[in-house]
Order: C-alpha cells, then structure tokens, then sequence
C-alpha cells in the first residue's frame, strides 16, 4: 500500500497521521513534512501510527531526524504503532527516544 | 517462482516487497515471518540502490528469485551494483556503536540479519547476491 502522510499543527502540537508503508522511496516526504512543521516550533509532536503497515530503517532514521530537528525538550508520542511496526522500533532501541502509546490520550498529550 | 526483474530504483521497492509477500504465501509463512522477511529484503534492497548503484553513479537492475524447498524458502536478491558485502557493516568495533550511529547502511543490515534465519553473501561473475533464508517449520 502506498504511503500518505497528514499533518497539522494546533496549539503548539505537531500532528502527523502516516498511513501505508514508510520505505525509504516514502521517507522523504515524511522528512519534508517534519521540516515544515520544524518551521513553526512546535512544543510537542504526536505520529499517529495506527494506519501505518510497514516501517523500514529509512522511517527510524526519520524519527531520528525528527527529534534532532525539533530540539531535544519537544517530546515525540508515537500513538498506535501496529505489532510488527512495534517490534522494529524496540529492536533497534527506538523505543527509547520516543513516547508510545496505544491511544491518543488527549489529558496526557495536550497538556503541553 | 519465477524471478521478477526491476530497475535499481526506489521506486523498485514496493515490487520487491510484494514479490518476497507472495513468495512468503506460497511458503506457508505466518504474518509475523513473512513481514520480517520482507523487512529484511526491503533493507537490503534499499542498500542496493542507494549505495551500490545511485551514490556510485550506476544503473542497473534488481533480480530476485524465490525458491521453495520442503525445509525453507530462500530469497535471493541479485546486482551487478558496486561490490558490496552487507556483513561489513556488522563487525564487532561497529556492534558497539549505538544503531543510530552506525554507518550509513549499517541500521538496514542489522534489521536484515536479525529477521531471517540466515544470511549470505556471494560475489559472483561480478554479481552481488544477497540470499535470505528463512525456515519453513516454526523456528
């Protein structure tokens, strides 16, 4: 499944909704939409990752460049992560640079 | 199966994918298997054209061929790239290295190796073979 990306910027929160498969042919567009919002210094960023079937080591790499570009005081939530997806991150010790969470826990994410 | 040919192209990848998916079908693997043998290949692939071919300013082509035996499925990847061992990339002074900081390449070798059963590497007639392999009975 091809990959597509959302996102918005609300309050000072960073939202991406990913959907498909992140390879590295898709990682790019991810990178360019993570600078863009970058732009706007965002204080939080939330990757809702329930839609999303496949993630390769291009899109950990892209959660790499995402905390380095928006500064290590802005948390990153990874909402949702699908099974295999999940693995791939705590294999490769992703899991602790990232918050992740099964759902959306607006009391915990929006309380910026 | 019959191998499929495509470009060395990112594009290529998705094909790739859906050609160690179908293979993975045809084996019996579970979801959780085939999804890391398609990781694996993914990676390797990915290598493939960024490293072997874009960043050395060639072209050419991607094989991949599937075989089935009662006991595995093997997945080969096939190029005519610049040679390139993925187990370079995997020696101890580089194991010790957080995976973030790897060499360009060594993140997408680690996740290779670590989702199959085993991995190979043959230079051949000035071909790159990277052969996957992964059991047909529950490991």
């Amino acid at each position: 499944m091809a990959f597509s990306l959302t996102s918005e910027t609300v309050n000072g929160i960073a939202k991406f909704t990913l959907v498909g498969e992140l390879d590295a042919a898709a990682a790019g567009s991810f990178r360019e939409a993570v600078e863009q919002a970058a732009a706007s210094r965002p204080k939080r960023v939330v990757l809702i990752m329930d839609a999303l079937t496949y993630m390769a080591s291009a899109g950990l790499r892209t959660l790499v460049f995402a905390k380095q570009k928006m500064g290590a005081n802005v948390d990153i939530y990874v909402i949702g992560v699908q099974e295999a997806v999940r693995e791939t991150i705590e294999m490769t010790g992703f899991n602790h640079s990232v918050i992740m969470l099964d759902t959306y826990d607006a009391a915990e994410i929006e309380n910026v | 199966m019959k191998p499929i040919i495509v470009p060395g192209t990112l594009a290529s990848l998705s094909l790739i994918r859906d050609y160690a998916r179908t293979a993975a079908a045809e084996a019996g693997l579970d979801k959780k298997r085939t999804y890391r043998l398609e990781l694996a290949v993914d990676e390797i692939a990915t290598n493939i054209v960024n490293h072997g071919y874009q960043e050395a300013g060639l072209t050419g082509d991607v094989v991949a061929r599937a075989t089935i035996t009662v006991c595995a499925l093997t997945i080969t990847l096939e190029d005519t790239a610049v040679p390139f061992d993925p187990r370079r990339l995997t020696r101890p002074e580089q194991i010790d290295l957080p995976l973030a900081e790897r060499p360009i390449g060594g993140l997408g070798v680690f996740l290779a190796i670590e989702n199959v059963d085993e991995f190979r590497y043959e230079h051949v007639d000035d071909h790159n073979r990277n052969i996957f392999v992964v059991n047909r009975t529950a490991a």
